[in-house]
């Protein structure tokens, strides 16, 4: 009963009202996206959002809402892909419950971890609902790597161990920057405004600490992933 | 940014009158066959007697058919000629292009995966074409699923369009005041900023008016809400969601059965 009232707690008046409204932001952020032609996606920003500061079982809603939309209103391909939704939002509230939405640089490793979430989901969507090679650019990666020998399953994970930590760590850290400008009179009205603590002051140092963070992560993550790969 | 949000069209058919949620078991019994049915080219089978019939049937055989050809074939397409070229295995050989072989049994695996993707996809899409989005959910929330979770579906479909137009107005704004949105990587990514966060910012400032709009309307009482809309339940819908059901029992059973 104690964790059925900790997620009622979640879910007051403020959290349904924003839960639309970050579905909104998902949406068209994503087609900013699409427009500006960047080689992102950045589909989540709005499920971030709403984990950090309404708590892990808001943005598995959201995420999970906002595929059910967009295929709905845009594209009835998005359907399959909601489990990923979903856990993407969770894994973010988690994260902010850990405290890793309270500096720039912990943000780098909430995204890192988001990622690896995401990574995880969709491989087996992709094996087993269309045989692994999807409609996405990205198949042709996985197209390779099956040619030089690999099996499906671990073709099709390495394939989303590349794409994914780029676009997860940007979509955490523009949600972490949106964090940022809103006044904390406002976020206190959310079930989880501690998530946040917005340290004023010193944000040059604070930035440069992200970027090494961002550039040893990813310097670590090249050096397992050829290992693995070779 | 879009000519046009939801897929429905308003027309008067069977298909139109019959329950949401019969349209959805159907199109969820269409999905479990295609995947798990006794024969692998059962998924084609149901999209040429199952689903294309029923686009026809409900008068909206010719939208059906432009947007399975818009927003599907370039999917299965190239899914088709992917996995034809880049699957591992099998042995007969059809083609040979550049080292690759392209063999019968993956061309044949292919089009299954294809196929399978096709049913699901356009059973979703004849849903969509004859069902209102919030027809669905006000069906859904009289059925047991929560409140909230109906006014948020609802909700957004309402505030999507008003934030597209914001979208649409902000980009216009940037750009008139030079704004770089095309040119090199660098330059467009720099562009993201500008664009996301007047709007961001002025969709979150909304939220807390509407909390309380909705608050002072009785938003968390815990009493049975009644509806604006009613949506019929004929007892013919109710047959044949149990004939469906009945059908996948039988054909999923019949497959282990044969096993």
């Amino acid at each position: 009963m104690n964790l059925i009232n900790s997620i009622k707690k979640d879910f007051n008046t403020m959290t349904w009202v924003l839960i639309p409204v970050a579905i909104a932001i998902n949406i068209v952020i994503g087609q900013f996206v699409v427009l500006l032609k960047l080689p992102v996606f950045l589909d989540s920003i709005g499920t971030v959002l709403v984990a950090v500061i309404a708590g892990p079982w808001a943005g598995a809603l959201t995420g999970t809402l906002s595929n059910i939309i967009w295929g709905l209103l845009i594209d009835p391909n998005a359907f399959p892909w909601f489990p990923v939704a979903l856990l993407i939002g969770f894994v973010a509230g988690w994260c902010a419950i850990a405290g890793l939405f309270k500096s720039w640089w912990r943000v780098v490793i909430a995204g890192f971890l988001i990622a690896i979430t995401a990574a995880l989901a969709s491989t087996p969507i992709a094996v087993y609902l269309y045989g692994g090679i999807t409609a996405s650019g990205s198949s042709f990666i996985t197209a390779f790597l099956i040619q030089t020998g690999r099996d499906m399953v671990s073709a099709v994970l390495s394939t989303n161990f590349l794409v994914e930590p780029v676009d997860k760590i940007a979509t955490a850290l523009l949600a972490f920057a949106i964090l940022e400008g809103l006044s904390s009179r406002y976020l206190a009205r959310f079930p989880r405004s501690e998530n946040v603590a917005v340290a004023k002051g010193g944000r040059t140092t604070q930035l440069i600490v992200a970027v090494l963070v961002t550039v040893f992560l990813v310097a670590l993550y090249a050096l397992v992933f050829v290992r693995l790969i070779s | 940014m879009r000519d046009r949000l939801s897929f429905y069209i308003l027309r008067e058919s069977p298909i139109h009158r019959m329950n949401p949620l019969t349209k959805l078991t159907l199109v969820f019994s269409l999905i479990l066959l295609a995947f798990l049915g006794p024969v692998e080219w059962l998924a084609i089978l149901l999209f040429t007697t199952v689903i294309l019939p029923l686009s026809f049937l409900a008068h909206v055989g010719r939208e059906f058919l432009s947007a399975t050809a818009r927003l599907l074939l370039p999917v299965i397409g190239f899914l088709f000629v992917m996995q034809s070229i880049f699957l591992p295995g099998g042995g007969t050989a059809l083609v040979q292009v550049w080292v690759l072989d392209i063999t019968l049994e993956n061309v044949n695996i292919a089009f299954v995966n294809a196929t399978r993707i096709l049913t699901m996809i356009s059973s979703f899409l004849l849903l969509l074409l004859t069902t209102h989005p919030s027809a669905l959910m006000s069906d859904l929330a009289r059925r047991g699923v929560p409140g909230p979770i109906s006014y948020t579906v609802t909700s957004t479909l309402q505030i999507l369009p008003q934030m597209q137009v914001k979208a649409a107005t902000i980009m216009d704004a940037q750009r008139a005041r030079g704004l770089e949105t095309q040119g090199n990587l660098m330059k467009r990514i720099r562009a993201l900023l500008p664009l996301v966060a007047p709007l961001v910012f002025g969709s979150l400032v909304d939220v807390e008016e509407r909390a309380i709009a909705i608050e002072a309307r009785a938003f968390n009482s815990p009493r049975q809400k009644t509806s604006l809309v009613e949506i019929d339940d004929r007892p013919i819908d109710r047959r044949i969601r149990w004939g469906l059901i009945l059908v996948v029992i039988f054909l999923l059973g019949s497959r282990l059965w044969l096993k």
